[in-house]
């Protein structure tokens, strides 16, 4: 085990993790639901499932479908609410021994601004903030799209909030790097990209001349959103100087190293997750593997050639 | 090192793919390792190149050799079918609650690919020598897989068994039964009207339902519907709080 973490130690600047394998938000639950298929501690951190400061419901109709390289998700950011999370989840994290980061998500600014304070009060080590999700009315994206305003609410959060605090973006804007500059100056200490782009599916059924419609909008993700997502984080990282977060599309070892070569310090499975519950240990493993078949002496010096 | 034989992950090979009506066919997996299922859970299957895995209801186990009744519908089921014998797929399961079985006089529904889990459950009260009634309802004659262990069987056209839906007959058969417990399976307007039917008569009902789903283990959210909890309503995800529900419970549309 102490060897994994000499290979794989990812240093964020004043947050080290023991390997830069993580697990999106959304798609790994609150805690230890994937016990039934992987050992949670050997990964980098789990990403908590979006926390609002009061449970929310989520969307009606139809949530989830499938496209032909990926899914469409309308959940509306379905939770148990910051309190709950506190009193029964991060129990459960501290005595499993995950490493985790939590997720949060506001209405208004000053549902951010209290959430940050509850995870100071809370000594909560790392956040990620969202302010991306395109699948509520109020709230998130309408921060996360303009400069300006998202400039305000990470500045406001970061007050209160003294631990690590991580912003993810969206990609369904047309210059991400302005984006990324106005979290940096507001004084985030890392950026994850990309959160789902904004995605539509109508699947018609014909029977006999008559039409019905399953219409889903929402957020796409899965292995079609990875060239969008190695793009932003590209452009991001020629601009910035905090770390990147690479997320989107991620499903094997090569997809890992190409968001490393595009400039991530560390990444986030998401969808794959669904489709293969085991994926992000194995990554730790294969990640591991290759870095010492090919000889290096830690994923440094690896990312530092994968850049050449 | 990690336990995987802990895991719910399984490499399981093809035994059997075969057609058992025009539609539908039966694919029997043995698990690289013993899987003990309840009738009710399912297992779910990645198919190559999807993003979601698919579904299914388990129909039969014999000695860890799983059984699921597959009706041809899309991307999966076709790749499902296409599976040889001796292939080997993952599958991750059993997956989700189950029928809660009582020692009470019982009424099963299986309507369509609905067959599948209450055929199973049948053989579960067999078992145990508890009564019941195996009602259950295709299309047509060319849909009903075969060696399906019906007590009464009706088709829409009337090409096998009593014509019409079993939406047409659940109501007479409660009246002259008179089961104490139901158990279904099957398109959403025939749990519906089979709730409906146990509120009128004071009978419990059990309903496994069907939804698309992502995960599978109740975190992604995408398959949820609402059920009333303590005078409230809320959300339940099929996959985790379900597949069977109480008919009682659930908000219907």
């Amino acid at each position: 085990m102490a060897i994994t973490e000499n290979y794989l130690k990812t240093t964020l600047n004043n947050l080290v993790l023991k390997n830069p394998i993580l697990t999106a938000s959304g798609t790994f639950g609150y805690a230890n639901e994937f016990d039934e298929f992987i050992n949670l501690s050997k990964l980098g951190a789990i990403i908590t499932k979006a926390i609002s400061l009061y449970p929310r419901a989520g969307n009606k109709n139809i949530r989830i479908t499938e496209t032909k390289a990926g899914m469409i998700n309308s959940i509306g950011l379905e939770n148990i609410g910051i309190k709950r999370f506190i009193d029964e989840k991060v129990p459960i994290l501290k005595a499993k021994n995950i490493d985790y980061i939590m997720n949060i998500a506001g209405s208004t600014i000053d549902e951010y601004i209290e959430l940050g304070k509850i995870c100071q009060e809370n000594s909560i080590k790392a956040i990620e903030v969202n302010v991306s999700c395109p699948n509520v009315k109020q709230g998130c994206l309408e921060f996360g799209v303009d400069e300006n305003s998202l400039y305000e609410l990470i500045k406001a959060i970061r007050e209160e909030y003294k631990g690590y605090l991580i912003v993810k973006l969206t990609p369904n804007v047309t210059r991400i790097e302005n984006l990324g500059l106005a979290v940096q100056k507001a004084g985030a200490d890392a950026i994850s990209a990309i959160n789902t782009l904004k995605g539509m599916s109508i699947k018609i059924n014909n029977q006999q001349g008559k039409v019905t419609k399953t219409i889903i909008q929402g957020g796409y993700s899965g292995i079609g959103i990875k060239p969008v997502a190695i793009s932003c984080v590209y452009r991001l990282s020629q601009v910035i100087d905090i770390p990147i977060i690479g997320i989107g599309g991620i499903e094997t070892i090569d997809d890992v190293l190409e968001f490393f070569a595009a400039g991530a310090e560390a990444v986030e499975i998401g969808t794959a997750n669904f489709t293969h519950p085991e994926i992000s240990e194995k990554l730790v493993n294969e990640l591991e593997e290759y870095i010492i078949k090919n000889g290096y002496k830690d994923l440094d010096e690896l990312k530092e050639e994968l850049r050449k | 090192m990690i336990k995987k034989e802990e895991k719910k992950i399984y490499k399981a090979k093809i035994v059997k793919n075969e057609q058992v009506s025009k539609s539908s066919f039966f694919v029997e997996i043995e698990c690289d390792k013993p899987v003990e299922v309840k009738a009710g859970q399912f297992i779910s299957i990645y198919c190559e190149g999807l993003t979601l895995r698919r579904p299914f209801s388990v129909f039969s186990n014999n000695n860890g050799k799983i059984g699921i009744l597959v009706k041809e519908r899309g991307k999966g089921t076709k790749f499902i079918k296409s599976l040889k014998k001796d292939e080997t797929i993952d599958i991750i399961g059993p997956l989700g609650n189950h029928f809660n079985i009582e020692n009470k006089k019982s009424l099963l529904v299986g309507a369509g690919i609905g067959v599948a889990p209450i055929s199973y459950l049948k053989t579960k009260l067999d078992e145990k020598n508890i009564e019941n009634l195996f009602l259950t309802g295709f299309l047509n004659k060319e849909e009903i897989p075969q060696n399906t262990k019906s007590d009464f069987i009706c088709t829409d056209d009337g090409s096998f068994g009593e014509k019409g839906s079993v939406l047409n007959y659940i109501g007479v058969i409660i009246n002259e039964y008179k089961p104490k417990i139901i158990y279904a399976c099957g398109p959403y307007i025939v749990l519906k009207l089979i709730a409906e039917l146990g509120e009128r008569y004071g009978i419990e009902t059990q309903v496994a339902m069907e939804k698309v789903m992502a995960c599978g283990i109740g975190v992604c959210r995408g398959c949820v519907i609402d059920i009333k909890k303590d005078g409230k309503v809320i959300n339940a995800t099929v996959c985790k709080d379900g597949p069977v529900f109480k008919g009682s419970e659930v908000v219907w549309q």
